[in-house]
């Protein structure tokens, strides 16, 4: 018995307690195992802490893989502390003094919850625990029905208990609840019968039916979200988000002024329209060509991963054949050694067997390396694949942005000659149409539309380098890490597999080494 | 008086048969009966045959000694019906036109053979082939298909060879005839075929050609028994697609020169033996020179591709049932092809047989049609109809009228002369005649017999011999039906002395295949079950001597293999003894073998474990490691009684582990401890169900033993016939269900007819009751009736009243806001108007009803209560 079961003074979580609540749980044999070897908090799966007086729940973090936990029949009063415990899968927290449901969020394997016999008046932060089967939060002073209706966002609750809140005394309880979670199974230790949930189902389906519209829409908001967010994904890995479409043209065209103010010149309008209209051509070209090219990148990247496979797999086979071979042959070498009639057969046997395990060690050893050379040879020839796909594509990008360029080009020429023809109109005073002031102030002076139109121009053309340079740059980043991946996951296979025959080895002489040989006789 | 003394003169023949088979079966061995002689057997020929060649006589002479004895002359004509005795009009015109064409055949083909036009039938009278086809469709759904009917006129005819193989015969027999006396030749077969086939929609002739000697006597001992021949495999078609990344393989360091050497070597040796083993079966199968080859005359059965969505032409043999593609070498020829519409002769050249025919029938050059009706457009043919019956009125005048041309092409073919074709349902399941046939093939003697015929519900036999002789069997094969123990085929191997017996679907223990050599326990034998139908997925037992080998299939245990192992037994145990000590009969071992459980890490799952209970040791390996070649391993080694007792229970030294790709040796002892008695308990729960497993083995050994000894067979509960005991039901049942109809007639007339039941009680239900009773029994009724038409008036008004107000209310909201609804709420608003104006006029009709109805209804129970025969004698003259 502990000594503060009866004492009403609050305990805190220590070391010796959890130490106590975890040898408890076992039996005599084990406990005394474990106590001689040290306990390791990391191992243990489930842990009771319950009538312990325990005001607040702390110094549990260490129970990294815990998963199920009790703290029942304690003082509680906040939930708290739980966070790192994230293979909870049962948590009791009944006869505590807690107010509200909270600090669960980190807990999503949670399939089992109790919180009976608290003081919660809502049912809320939940969200998270959607593998939630049983949930017990009875006792409590829960008064509004519409807490029921959080609960529809767990697909695989069950089971509930809500008896005795306030709530249970409301009329309808029982057909609310019901219409409201209609897979549940059991409610309030009672089997829920079809024909209470037909009554329910028929009872309050115009409430029912509102909010499964209601969720229906927020899940295809959800989804078409996500679609989208997918797409852009792909787009990025391609190299091209924002590219299809008029979103380079219109990037261009977003911090320059100057450029605004020209648009007001007459014959200005239908130019931009037809340089829109080739540019926005120009990018959807660009664009798919780098979804093409997307695809033929992770073609080829599947390829040499799927012939990867099929050669590592192939030499696992070749491996474990070998061992298997030794293993067979070996089984029953050590017990004969070890009923060897003489200390200098035994001896000698065991000479034997250990030149027959370096000799396995060799040909694992030669496996190995000859694995190594074919693997050389493949990547090798995987990043020359690589690096020529990467070149095409590079020079097929700079060729498309250079007729982005030539098209900016040719409007600028053109942008200039209608800005100087509208100022030797306006110098003239032929210009009939109405014009804004400013447009009209430069309008005065040939230098300053000159400028002008020359800035835009130059602001143009450094937006589109960017965006090539960012589509050149992500491609080199791309083919340097493919490249590495390969070459690194090729180095950590050599060195796992140099690794474990020599621990095999080591295993295999180690055994050898212990067995006992018969003594020397004189 | 003639037909009966016939009769028992058959049964008497037919007894003789039956002893005369008896003994060739016993003597089957030693006098090995050539299979000619048995194909000739029947010698007694229907009339002579004038223009046979001397080689006939040759062929023919050495068949007496097995005879059928059958006479057709002796067959019972009298019953028939008339139209079998004497050709009516239209026949005979049919002949005219037919011996016409024969005329001008003969004229333009003098080098070809007389064509088989019309044969006499049993009677004696001479019958245009077409019309006997009688095409039919028999109420049998095997018998919708053509292999269906083609089996079953192969078994249910027995085959009479041609008196004369080189001349089609000179009779025919109707297709009645031949069913009644299951007998016949090829042309019977071919015609009682093209009926069954031409009743089920085929597009189906006879025909009249050339085959071979094998196929002409129904000889297939050249021919491996289609049972026997392997299904052919289908190469699988590999879809390697071919990979860029592919490493090289390591060089060759072997000698090329000795290679190729070596290579040289073997295909030398190879050479040599497959010209021995050529040699040796030419030897063996010199197949036999047909002098006659080409000549011999043989009917069998055309059908045309196109109609039952038959792909491709081909022949039926009618003998065999099998069909044969248009190209086959056996059929060497084809003089004319009839079906019951019309009759082709084959213009086109066999020499190189069947292969280069064209089967396109209209096309003229190739195949010269007797009656060029049938091709007409439809209102020459109605004229023809009209003649034609105009011939019929004038039949006295007919045979003096001449042939002339034009009505030869408007002729139509009669309809059949044959009564209709009927096989009754035991007719049809018994097939062969005697309910047994036999059929020899290379090396193998198929039997077949009806079911219910054996005991033990044999169906077919199967005996595979290692000589052309038929001495020395090497397999049988026995199939069963309607066997209750499910017991479907038995194989017995009789070089190896193994069993193999194959259930269908619904043993008692699920079981499948059991292969044996004897029933003794723990003998060799090999057990298959069906997985789905038993709870442990247990799929495969083979057993034998000392070990238990178990094949598992979709366990949650990801079990799929158990060997155990059992201490091998000292001294002889008497068999009872086996039996009964079976369940602590020593285990040195089990091991397990467990497939790959993905929810688990590879080096936490166990892929095999082994537990030598003998030496107090389990061995555990677990699942390879993604890339890893050695498996993790854990040996423990249970520690020894003294050992226990003492405080540690577990040390290092109980268990060796080795655990793959990381240093990290040692795991906690709790664990490890933990473990170890898992597995105790394991190992214990493992013995126990080997023990079980054996049990449940001699469980199963003991009811087939059973089921062997007596051996039932199960009729379908629609069998009335064999199904004794549904019988006895059903007739019960119907019986019943009369009775208790009757019964229920009686009980309702007495029932619903007490209308004054509710107010009998109210007055306690007396045996007599008193005026004052009675009169207020009356009043009581009455006004109850009264009341009750009025309800129901009041009720049809209220409804009426409901509608009429609606009515009026949506109207008036109509009107107000008229012009702010749109055309559709209109359009809504007056339909629903209509409705409602319907549903009023209703109503007001059935009031108006009712009010007229209700006095007539009053008057009528009072009435009815004054003739009541218990209130009558208070009521009668009030």
């Amino acid at each position: 018995m502990s000594q503060s079961d009866n004492s009403f003074e609050p305990n805190v979580i220590d070391d010796e307690m959890l130490q106590k609540a975890v040898e408890e749980q076992w039996p005599e044999d084990i406990r005394k195992l474990a106590k001689a070897e040290g306990i390791n908090f990391k191992d243990v799966m489930e842990l009771q802490l319950s009538f312990r007086n325990i005001l607040q729940i702390d110094n549990l973090w260490q129970f990294e893989y815990l998963t199920k936990l009790q703290l029942d029949n304690n003082i509680i009063e906040k939930i708290e502390a739980l966070e790192s415990l994230v293979h909870l899968v049962w948590l009791d927290l009944s006869f505590n003094n807690i107010e509200v449901i909270e600090g669960l969020d980190t807990l999503v394997k949670l399939q089992d919850l109790s919180l009976y016999n608290n003081r919660i008046s809502k049912i809320e932060h939940m969200d998270t625990l959607q593998e939630l089967q049983i949930f017990s939060i009875g006792k409590n002073n829960l008064t509004a029905l519409e807490n029921v209706v959080y609960l529809r966002r767990f697909k695989n609750l069950h089971t509930l208990n809500l008896t005795g809140n306030p709530l249970c005394d409301e009329e309808q309880y029982m057909l609310f609840v019901v219409a409201h979670l209609p897979d549940l199974v059991y409610l309030d230790f009672k089997l829920v019968s079809d024909t209470t949930r037909e009554v329910a189902i028929s009872n309050y389906h115009y409430l029912t039916d509102l909010l499964e519209h209601e969720e229906a829409q927020a899940l295809a908001q959800l989804e078409e979200k996500q679609a989208q967010q997918k797409e852009l994904e792909y787009h990025k890995t391609a190299f091209v988000e924002y590219l299809n479409g008029s979103f380079l043209f219109d990037s261009l065209y977003a911090e320059d002024t100057e450029a605004a103010k020209l648009a007001y010149l007459p014959g200005v309008d239908d130019l931009l329209q037809a340089y829109r209209k080739d540019f926005v051509s120009v990018c959807e070209n660009l664009f798919n060509y780098c979804l093409k090219e997307h695809e033929k990148r992770e073609a080829e990247v599947s390829d040499f991963y799927e012939g990867l496979h099929e050669v590592l797999t192939a030499n696992q086979e070749e491996g474990r054949r070998i061992i298997l071979d030794f293993e067979n042959q070996n089984k029953t070498r050590l017990d004969e050694i070890h009923h060897a009639s003489s200390h200098d057969t035994a001896e000698s046997m065991r000479a034997e067997y250990n030149e027959d395990i370096l000799q396995l060690s060799e040909t694992l050893m030669t496996l190995e390396m000859q694995m190594v050379d074919q693997l050389e040879e493949l990547i090798k020839e995987f990043e020359r694949n690589i690096a020529v796909i990467a070149s095409t594509f590079t020079e097929n990008v700079k060729g498309m942005m250079t007729q982005c360029r030539d098209l900016e080009n040719r409007h600028h020429e053109k942008l200039l000659e209608i800005s100087i023809s509208a100022l030797e109109k306006s110098l003239k005073d032929e210009l009939n149409e109405e014009l804004p002031d400013d447009v009209r102030e430069f309008l005065g002076d040939k230098n300053t539309i000159v400028n002008m139109v020359n800035k835009s121009h130059k602001i143009h053309l450094l937006k589109i380098s960017m965006r090539e340079c960012d589509i050149l740059l992500n491609m080199y980043r791309w083919e340097a890490s493919v490249k590495e991946k390969a070459l690194q996951n090729e180095i950590d296979r050599n060195r796992n597999r140099v690794k474990e025959i020599f621990q095999y080895i080591d295993d295999l002489q180690e055994q050898l080494d212990n067995t006992q040989i018969p003594e020397l006789t004189e | 008086m003639e037909v009966l003394e016939e009769k028992e003169e058959e049964e008497q023949k037919e007894e003789e048969l039956k002893a005369l088979e008896v003994s060739s079966e016993l003597h089957d061995t030693d006098t090995k009966l050539s299979v000619e002689q048995v194909c000739f057997s029947s010698d007694v020929p229907r009339s002579s045959c004038l223009n046979c060649s001397p080689l006939y006589y040759l062929c023919f002479s050495a068949s007496f000694c097995l005879s059928s004895d059958f006479d057709w002359n002796s067959i019972d004509t009298s019953q028939l019906p008339d139209s079998y005795k004497v050709n009516s009009p239209r026949e005979k015109k049919l002949l005219r036109i037919a011996h016409h064409y024969h005329q001008q055949f003969a004229h333009l083909c003098p080098e070809r053979k007389p064509l088989f036009l019309h044969p006499v039938n049993e009677c004696g009278v001479e019958k245009f082939v077409s019309t006997t086809v009688r095409p039919t469709l028999l109420p049998y759904t095997e018998l919708y298909h053509w292999d269906g009917c083609a089996s079953f006129v192969s078994d249910y005819l027995t085959m009479e060879p041609l008196k004369c193989p080189l001349t089609p015969p000179t009779s025919l027999y109707s297709p009645t005839t031949i069913l009644k006396y299951q007998r016949g030749n090829c042309f019977d077969f071919s015609v009682l075929l093209c009926s069954m086939l031409i009743g089920a929609g085929y597009d189906a002739y006879c025909v009249n050609g050339y085959a071979t000697h094998d196929i002409c006597s129904l000889d297939e001992t050249l021919e491996e028994c289609p049972l026997l021949r392997k299904p052919q495999e289908v190469p699988k078609e590999e879809v390697k697609n071919s990979n860029k990344y592919r490493v090289k393989s390591p060089p060759d360091m072997r000698s090329k020169f000795e290679l190729q050497q070596e290579a040289k070597k073997k295909a030398e040796t190879e050479a040599t033996e497959k010209k021995e083993r050529e040699e040796k079966g030419m030897e063996a199968e010199e197949p036999k020179r047909d002098h006659l080859c080409g000549l011999r005359v043989h009917a069998w059965v055309l059908v045309l591709s196109g109609k039952r969505e038959v792909p491709e032409t081909f022949f039926i043999d009618p003998f065999t049932g099998n069909s044969h593609s248009t190209m086959d070498e056996q059929f060497l020829g084809i003089e004319s092809v009839w079906n019951h519409k019309n009759y082709w002769v084959n213009m086109q050249d066999c020499r190189n047989g069947c292969k280069d025919l064209v089967f396109d029938l209209s096309d003229a050059v190739h195949w010269e049609i007797m009656l060029s009706e049938t091709d007409k457009p439809l209102q020459l043919l109605l004229g023809a109809a009209k003649e034609n019956e105009l011939f019929d009125r004038n039949v006295d005048d007919m045979e003096e009228e001449e042939e002339e041309e034009e009505e030869e092409i408007s002729f139509a073919m009669p309809p059949s002369w044959v009564a209709p074709i009927q096989i009754s349902p035991k007719e049809f399941e018994t097939r062969c005649s005697q309910g047994r046939k036999v059929i020899l093939y290379k090396k193998a003697k198929l039997e077949k017999w009806a079911p219910y015929s054996n005991g033990n519900g044999l169906v077919k036999r199967l005996t595979v011999y290692a000589d052309s002789n038929y001495t020395k069997a090497v397999e049988v094969k026995e199939w069963f039906k309607n066997r209750e123990d499910m017991l479907d085929m038995r194989e017995v191997n009789k070089q190896t002395q193994l069993i193999t017996e194959y259930f269908s679907p619904g043993h008692l223990f699920g079981l499948k295949v059991h292969t044996y050599k004897s029933m003794n326990p723990q003998t060799e034998r090999v057990m298959e079950f069906y997985t789905e139908t038993r709870v442990d997925g247990l799929q495969k037992l083979a057993e034998n001597e000392n070990e238990m080998k178990e094949y598992f299939v979709g366990r949650d245990d990801f079990k799929y293999f158990q060997h155990t192992e059992f201490r091998a037994k000292r001294k002889k145990v008497t068999l009872v003894d086996t039996r009964t000590d079976v369940n602590s009969r020593p285990i040195v071992q089990i091991k397990e073998c467990f497939h790959r459980n993905l929810q688990k890490p590879a080096d936490e799952d166990v892929a095999e474990r082994v537990f030598l209970i003998e030496e107090e040791m389990i061995q555990l390996t677990y699942h390879l490691k993604d890339k890893y070649i050695t498996a993790s391993k854990k040996d423990f080694f249970k520690p020894a009684e003294s050992y226990r007792k003492q405080s540690e229970i577990m040390t290092p030294e109980m268990c060796i582990t080795y655990q793959a790709g990381s240093s990290e040796q040692h795991t906690k002892l709790v664990h490890l401890y933990k473990l170890l008695r898992e597995l105790t308990e394991e190992e214990k729960q493992l013995k126990q169900q080997a023990w079980r497993t054996q049990a449940e083995v001699l469980k199963i050994l003991e009811i087939r033993e059973n089921e062997e000894a007596d051996i039932k067979l199960s009729a379908s509960i629609y069998d009335t016939e064999r199904n004794e005991k549904k019988r006895q039901e059903y007739e019960a049942m119907v019986d019943k269900s009369l009775q208790s109809r009757k019964l229920g007639k009686i009980l309702k007339r007495e029932q619903d007819l007490d209308y004054l039941a509710p107010f009998l009680i109210q007055i306690g239900s007396p045996e007599k009751m008193t005026k004052r009773q009675a009169l207020r029994l009356r009043d009581d009724c009455l006004s109850d009736f009264k009341n009750r038409l009025v309800s129901k008036a009041n009720i049809i008004q209220a409804h009426f009243e409901k509608e009429v107000k609606e009515l009026q209310k949506k109207n008036q909201h109509f009107q107000e806001n008229q012009n702010q609804l749109s055309e559709k709420e209109e359009a809504d608003f007056l339909a629903d108007y209509s409705e409602t104006m319907f549903r009023i006029h209703i109503l007001a009709l059935r009031l108006d009803r009712e009010k007229q109805t209700a006095p007539q209804k009053y008057l009528a129970l009072e009435e009815k209560l004054r003739k009541d025969p218990r209130l009558a004698e208070h009521l009668g003259h009030a």
